[in-house]
């Protein structure tokens, strides 16, 4: 009996030290604990303040998230003000000095990203404008390759010792990147220059990607819900082009799109913006391969 | 309590809803041969699709400016103009970090005299966050809202309703909001979020309950802050505060209050549906002789619904006596509707009655218009 505990105990205090020797990361989305998820492997601990199927623009910065953050070793954001809303009143009040915005341990994803609808000039009047451009940028699977190197350079910045398993793992990301980026374009080419409407513009990364063409956004201007005369317009753009699918997400209620779809025939898709948007999205790549088959059922 | 009880059942129903989850298998498209190797060769090259250019706003060191105006409406069936209208306040805010040790909120408002209808610039709140404490600490130094219980450390536009609970202006006025240094400890439990905040301060200018501290008497306070994840959707949130300082009389006044608020915000859908619970009682203790002690107290009540995206109702109760009358008997009932067009700005209507064993009934409807322009931080949870 004594045997047995001692040997549970030891189990037990194994087991402990290994769990605290990983790296430990807290992300504000389910996408970027994914790509982390793949670079560090057993030598991370991930977890991600945004649900997938939670508008990342609008997370409530609930206390609890503050108790991950304080024991955080590394804090991963996907950056241009996406989480502007919620995460530096987090951070702040996180006490943790090894995440805070300049620190080793502060990884911002969108470093070294090319960007999208940069606005020359900045104006409220327009909507929800991002200042610095498009957030939305790890909805092009080749960005996220960028953000896997992020990842990993932040990394190997708290965990030296194993940079060279984390370069490992970035390349083979980077090849399974390369591997499904071949797949995905081979089963979207046939839909290249497919005039679509979106709810919300966020998809202009993966539109650029894939060659499909947005005509117009459901919301008159970013964040703004769809009015009625925005509506009239849609419907009237859907006849003109012959539209057959609008994309929505799922953080956006479908009443609208439906109004158009009634009156115009064209399907509302509801499409993963990220890893656990749907129960089927499980990681980055699940997140492409759901969206291309979804948007291809759709078009036929 | 039964009441109480009664609330956070129906309350607990709403949490219960959880987030849809979708799936859907999908065909596949087959591409023929001169498809695919077109294909090939386009991703054989370095450049598959025009990439876009990394461009990124020029940086500055500017901290976070922003201006919230306030204007405000009113018809008041007890005071000699009845209906009134104005900017009722300007706030400006520089908020920032430091450095890599600490952050800076300033706060400066420009209110209008209700009596004399000038307007006057004053600093509302104005302090140091230290970033880097070690052991989970974090020190706050200069002039900032008191951590007492749920609407004293909310700016008042941010509060879903136009006039503050009776219960809340009979015991602190427009708020305890005075210069010291507060010290707040994330306290390490792995359950639950706790925190522990400590304040010393020089004690608030024209508050019922408190006066400005004079020799070596300070207003000191300390909260509580318990808050529970009961799911994904629904939050419990339990504080205790307990406060003591100078009063009117150059005695003690001593007051102990809990907060309780509960929260259902389904994850998927939080821009469209919401629903809050919060309510307040605060006990006073004020010493007003050596052989004169009033015990009194107050309490508010209320519910805040999000019933469509844009849309918000509260109703609020509030039971009050006064820090030095606790024969006073006051009631009120309130009703806001909250139209908010965007994070920036929002519209809200609310009309108000209070009742007294003291003075004659009282009734209002208030207008408020509040917008902002530039960046403005986020608010707490």
């Amino acid at each position: 009996m004594r045997l047995k505990i001692v040997l549970i105990l030891i189990a037990f205090i194994a087991t402990t030290a290994a769990y605290a020797t990983k790296i430990n990361v807290v992300t504000t989305t389910a996408d970027l604990k994914s790509i982390t998820e793949f670079i560090g492997k057993d030598k991370v601990d991930v977890s991600s303040i945004a649900t997938g199927y939670q508008n990342p623009h609008f997370v409530d910065p609930k206390p609890s998230y503050i108790i991950k953050l304080s024991k955080a070793d590394m804090f991963v954001t996907v950056g241009l003000d996406l989480e502007t809303g919620w995460s530096p009143q987090l951070l702040s009040s996180s006490r943790n000095p090894n995440i805070q915005k300049g620190s080793n341990g502060y990884v911002d994803a969108s470093v070294g990203v090319g960007l999208l609808q940069v606005p020359s000039v900045i104006n409220r009047g327009e909507g929800d404008i991002h200042i610095y451009g498009n957030p939305h940028y790890w909805l092009d699977p080749v960005n996220g390759k960028q953000i896997a190197k992020n990842i990993c350079d932040g990394l190997e910045k708290i965990s030296p010792e194993n940079k060279t398993f984390f370069e490992e793992n970035l390349k083979a990301f980077d090849t399974k990147i390369d591997q499904k980026l071949k797949e995905w374009s081979i089963k979207m080419a046939p839909y290249k220059g497919v005039k679509i409407i979106a709810y919300h513009n966020e998809w202009c990364y993966f539109e650029q990607r894939f060659g499909l063409v947005i005509v117009d956004f459901m919301e008159p201007k970013p964040g703004i819900p769809p009015t009625p005369s925005q509506l009239v317009k849609i419907i009237s753009e859907v006849k003109s082009n012959t539209i057959k699918v609008i994309i929505s997400s799922p953080y956006f209620t479908t009443s609208s799109s439906d109004v158009v779809s009634k009156q115009t025939g064209a399907k509302t898709i509801v499409l993963g913006t990220s890893v656990g948007a749907f129960d089927n999205i499980k990681d980055y790549f699940d997140l492409f391969d759901y969206n291309i088959d979804k948007l291809i059922q759709g078009f036929n | 309590m039964k009441y109480l009880i009664h609330a956070v059942l129906i309350t607990a129903c709403f949490s219960s809803i959880s987030a849809n989850v979708f799936s859907q298998t999908d065909s596949i498209a087959k591409p023929d041969s001169v498809l695919l190797k077109q294909i090939e060769k386009q991703l054989g090259s370095s450049q598959p699709v025009p990439q876009p250019v990394q461009v990124r706003t020029a940086p500055s060191t500017l901290p976070d400016i922003s201006v919230i105006g306030d204007f405000q409406a009113s018809y008041k069936n007890y005071v000699k103009r009845n209906l009134d209208a104005g900017i009722n306040e300007a706030e400006l805010s520089l908020q920032s970090v430091v450095d890599p040790y600490a952050r800076a909120d300033f706060f400066f408002t420009v209110g209008k005299d209700p009596v004399t209808g000038k307007f006057n610039f004053d600093l509302e709140e104005g302090y140091l966050t230290t970033l880097s404490l070690p052991a989970h600490l974090q020190l706050k130094v200069g002039k900032f809202r008191s951590a007492l219980g749920r609407i004293n450390p909310v700016h008042p536009h941010a509060l879903p309703f136009i006039s503050l609970p009776n219960a809340y202006s009979n015991y602190f006025g427009e708020g305890i909001n005075d210069e010291g240094a507060s010290v707040s400890w994330l306290i390490p439990n792995s359950l639950f979020y706790q925190e522990l905040v400590v304040q010393f301060t020089d004690g608030p200018i024209d508050n019922p309950s408190f006066s400005r501290s004079v020799g070596n008497t300070y207003f000191e306070l300390a909260h509580l802050k318990n808050f529970f994840d009961l799911s994904a959707n629904a939050t419990l949130e339990l504080g205790f505060s307990g406060m003591t300082g100078s009063n009117f009389f150059n005695l003690r006044t001593n007051i102990a209050a809990m907060d309780l608020t509960y929260k259902w915000k389904p994850v998927q859908f939080n821009t469209y549906q919401s629903f809050t619970w919060q309510s307040e009682v605060y006990f006073s203790n004020a010493n007003i002789s050596k052989e004169n002690i009033v015990n009194s107290f107050g309490m508010y009540s209320f519910i805040n619904f999000q019933f469509s995206k844009r849309m918000f109702f509260t109703g609020m109760y509030s039971f009050s006596n006064k820090p030095y009358s606790a024969s006073t008997r006051e009631n009120s009932y309130s009703a806001t509707i909250g139209w908010y067009a965007t994070e920036f700005q929002k519209i809200e209507i609310e009309g108000k009655t209070t009742s007294s064993n003291m003075e004659k009934e009282q009734n209002q409807i208030l207008l408020r218009w509040i917008f902002v322009i530039g960046t403005h931080g986020a608010h707490q949870y």
